[in-house]
């Protein structure tokens, strides 16, 4: 029976990678269903996953037309390693460059439960490292090195294989910024806390004194940031206008939390 | 008053006794057979064998723990059991030989009314040709982190290697098991990326192939068959977590694999496909399998019963369901609860000395026939709380009477936690930090993944380190008796 194959945005099940115990007729069933949905979409192969099957079943069709049933597939040994363009069903049109093995070593079951071994490189080694990504839950968008993740995440943003210019990055030199600032805040509250236990009116004195620069020092940071922030946001074409408002509320809630930490200061610190 | 053996005291063998000696008070007396001296934190030994920590920093001695928790201490290992005693007396008692210094050698026979074998296991490298040295112990062509004194041997072949990288030699390291039947891939897990971190902190990372091999069927089965984690509010496969972690950091794997022998500078291995292969390393840490202590147990009249008591790998039987047959039969409700021997009755086995009632992983072997697949892990946490039930158990038959409940802790309805370091600094480095439940897939209460999701979790990060200091300093305070302890969990 044709399965309707599941497609982005569709998420994933959480159930997967489930080894087959029992042989029997429905799992002979599962895997015509495989068989059935690969002719009616045109697929050189379909993982038991993508039709909603948690089982570790994949279905593979040879050059001359026949299928190669592989249940509970395992790859034991690899060698040598190439970056080449890849697309999957649950993606559709949309690419990506993924890094696999160029030949690879697997045992799995065949429908009567025997065990059998396959070395296998080239394009058939790509295909089966992909539909095994599957078996365990996952798509390449896993095995995908963290520019490239951002690349095909800025494509499925687009909804299509477009040629992305550049794309917008997931870490920016501002966050360093951002955190900076509030490990000083973590240590002017460690200050304003430690101050309950002191009753010394010279030291509070001291104490309030290095609340008043810190307290400089993080709005001086703040201000940088605000700025630093919307110039390394506009480097990249492809970070949403969406930033600024980010940039802007974190700037706001910064200064907040600095108000209140120099409010409680001035009551409980100074002298 | 009537009198508990427990036999070992490793983390199963310590929680009974020290639990069994509170709850029992003076009424009763609680002896400890072990022939060790010293405690060890064994998941700290990870850091021994990098040089991180010292041998003293993860072990206590035993002596004067028993002493203030009024157990009697005996520094010998069993040698065999009598459980209907022997001709002279119907009293059951256990033959043991002293380890100590002023009494090696000597034997002794010391009647028990309940006794509780917790021995831990033989670490049985003479499986694997080469790899042990023929006499029972690790042989000298790759090292280990079992026991402590291994882990400091360990750190000072590492520093060899080190100082030889610095000299401009390159270094291949080969760290994983070294049998087709080893279980511990977590130990070596966590070796393998402590390796690479303290490579790098001396600056020769780029001089060092470093390889992982497992008899594993993929990466991240661990001996559980792998698991299902919440990461990040993600479902993720152990495999995709472990495969993340070894590209990340440029290691190269091997699973599916049997080393089959050991030389100077290289092992043989046979693969799940039947190939065969060699692979040569200059620094080797491989974990070695686990057998039973290959204790012997006598009927009154001499006859040999080993057979009826343990299990062929030498573990101890146990109320398990032994007879469970194929993989597909496999069920959660195999797994023992009460860990008591169904011979007799006043014999419990707690930690890695029970015999399991059959893996917990796929079971996968060779076309040649070989069996290439983890066994399934008990260590840490299950043996320590397998080891506080039985001591309920044996202190309520003691003080209640033979009818008294017994108390239940089956692995196919408990959790783990495991933390994995990769390095052991506190402001830098990684671990990850994973929990599983139950720790035996459970496929007819949990259908598909054994396992259930909301309890089943990891992370990889910073804090992982945190934790796993924490948990070092804890137990060792916890072990040490000192006040409080028993607040702290298993």
């Amino acid at each position: 029976m044709n399965k309707e194959i599941i497609t982005y945005p569709t998420p994933l099940s959480v159930e997967f990678g489930v080894d087959v115990r029992v042989f029997d007729e429905k799992l002979f069933a599962l895997i015509d269903d495989l068989k059935d949905s690969m002719n009616e979409n045109n697929l050189e192969a379909l993982s038991a996953f993508q039709i909603g099957s948690y089982f570790n079943v994949i279905v593979i069709k040879k050059e001359d037309g026949s299928f190669l049933e592989l249940i509970n597939p395992r790859l034991i040994s690899h060698s040598g390693r190439e970056i080449e363009e890849e697309k999957t069903a649950y993606y559709g049109d949309i690419s990506a460059n993924v890094s696999r093995f160029e030949e690879i070593s697997i045992v799995y079951q065949d429908r009567n439960a025997t065990n059998a071994s396959l070395k296998v490189k080239g394009s058939l080694a790509r295909l089966i490292q992909r539909k095994l990504d599957y078996t365990f839950g996952a798509t390449f968008l896993q095995k995908l090195s963290a520019d490239e993740r951002a690349r095909f995440e800025s494509k499925l943003q687009y909804g299509a294989d477009v040629g992305v210019a550049d794309y917008c990055p997931t870490t920016f030199f501002r966050d360093k910024i951002l955190k900076v600032i509030n490990i000083s805040m973590i240590v002017m509250l460690v200050s304003l806390v430690s101050s309950f236990f002191v009753s010394d009116a010279e030291l509070l004195g001291e104490m309030w004194s290095y609340q008043l620069y810190a307290s400089f020092g993080v709005l001086a940071l703040n201000v940088i940031y605000f700025f630093y922030a919307q110039y390394e946001g506009k480097q990249y074409t492809s970070c949403s206008s969406c930033q600024l408002g980010n940039i802007v509320g974190t700037f706001f809630i910064s200064l907040i939390k600095l108000t209140l930490l120099m409010l409680s200061s001035y009551y409980f610190i100074h002298p | 008053m009537a009198r508990l053996i427990v036999l070992g005291g490793g983390v199963a063998g310590h929680t009974t006794a020290t639990f069994a000696a509170k709850w029992l008070g003076s009424q009763h007396e609680v002896v400890v057979v072990t022939p060790n001296a010293k405690w060890n934190w064994i998941p700290s030994n990870i850091w021994v064998g990098v040089g991180q920590m010292t041998k003293e920093e993860v072990t206590f001695d035993l002596a004067s723990v028993y002493a203030k928790a009024g157990i009697t201490y005996k520094q010998a290992k069993a040698v065999s059991l009598n459980p209907e005693g022997n001709e002279s007396s119907d009293k059951p008692f256990v033959t043991i030989e002293y380890t100590s210094k002023s009494k090696s050698g000597e034997s002794e026979n010391i009647e028990y009314d309940y006794i509780v074998n917790a021995t831990g296991p033989k670490l049985n490298f003479d499986a694997t040709p080469g790899l042990g040295n023929g006499q029972g112990a690790m042989g000298t062509n790759t090292v280990s982190v079992c026991t402590a004194d291994h882990a400091v041997h360990a750190s000072h072949k590492l520093q060899e290697s080190i100082e030889k990288m610095k000299a401009g030699e390159r270094q291949k390291f080969l760290i994983g098991t070294g049998h087709g039947m080893c279980t511990c891939q977590g130990a070596a897990f966590e070796y393998i990326f402590n390796i690479e971190h303290e490579l790098k902190k001396a600056g020769v990372r780029d001089m060092a192939d470093i390889k992982w091999i497992s008899n594993e069927s993929f990466l991240g089965d661990f001996g559980m068959g792998g698991l299902h984690m919440k990461v990040g509010g993600y479902v993720v496969s152990s495999k995709l977590f472990a495969e993340s972690l070894f590209a990340e950091r440029n290691v190269d794997w091997l699973i599916g694999a049997h080393t089959s022998k050991v030389e100077e500078g290289k092992v043989e291995y046979e693969l799940l496909d039947g190939s065969k292969g060699e692979e040569e390393f200059d620094f080797a840490m491989l974990i070695p399998p686990f057998a039973g202590v290959g204790l012997k147990a006598y009927a009154k009249d001499g006859e040999d019963i080993t057979a009826t008591v343990f299990a062929p790998n030498g573990f101890m039987k146990v109320d398990a369901n032994y007879a469970a047959g194929a993989y597909e039969n496999w069920k959660a409700s195999d797994w023992p609860r009460t860990y008591q021997n169904p011979t007799y009755k006043n014999m419990f086995a707690a930690g890695i000395a029970f015999a399991p009632p059959h893996i917990i992983s796929k079971p996968m072997s060779s076309p040649n026939g070989t069996p290439i697949n983890p066994t399934p892990p008990r260590t840490g946490m299950p043996s320590g709380i397998i080891g506080k039930a039985v001591a309920h158990s044996v202190c309520d038959l003691m003080t209640k009477g033979e009818n008294a409940h017994l108390h239940e802790a089956s692995m196919a309805e408990m959790g783990a936690a495991c933390v994995a370091s990769a390095g052991k600094g506190l402001t830098t480095g990684t671990a990850a930090a994973m929990t599983v439940y139950p720790v035996v897939p459970d496929f007819e209460k949990y259908p598909g993944t054994g396992r259930d999701t909301d309890y089943t979790f990891g992370e990889i990060g910073l804090a992982g380190h945190w934790i796993k200091h924490i948990l070092h300093h804890l137990f060792l305070y916890k072990a040490k008796l000192n006040p409080g302890w028993t607040l702290i969990p298993e």
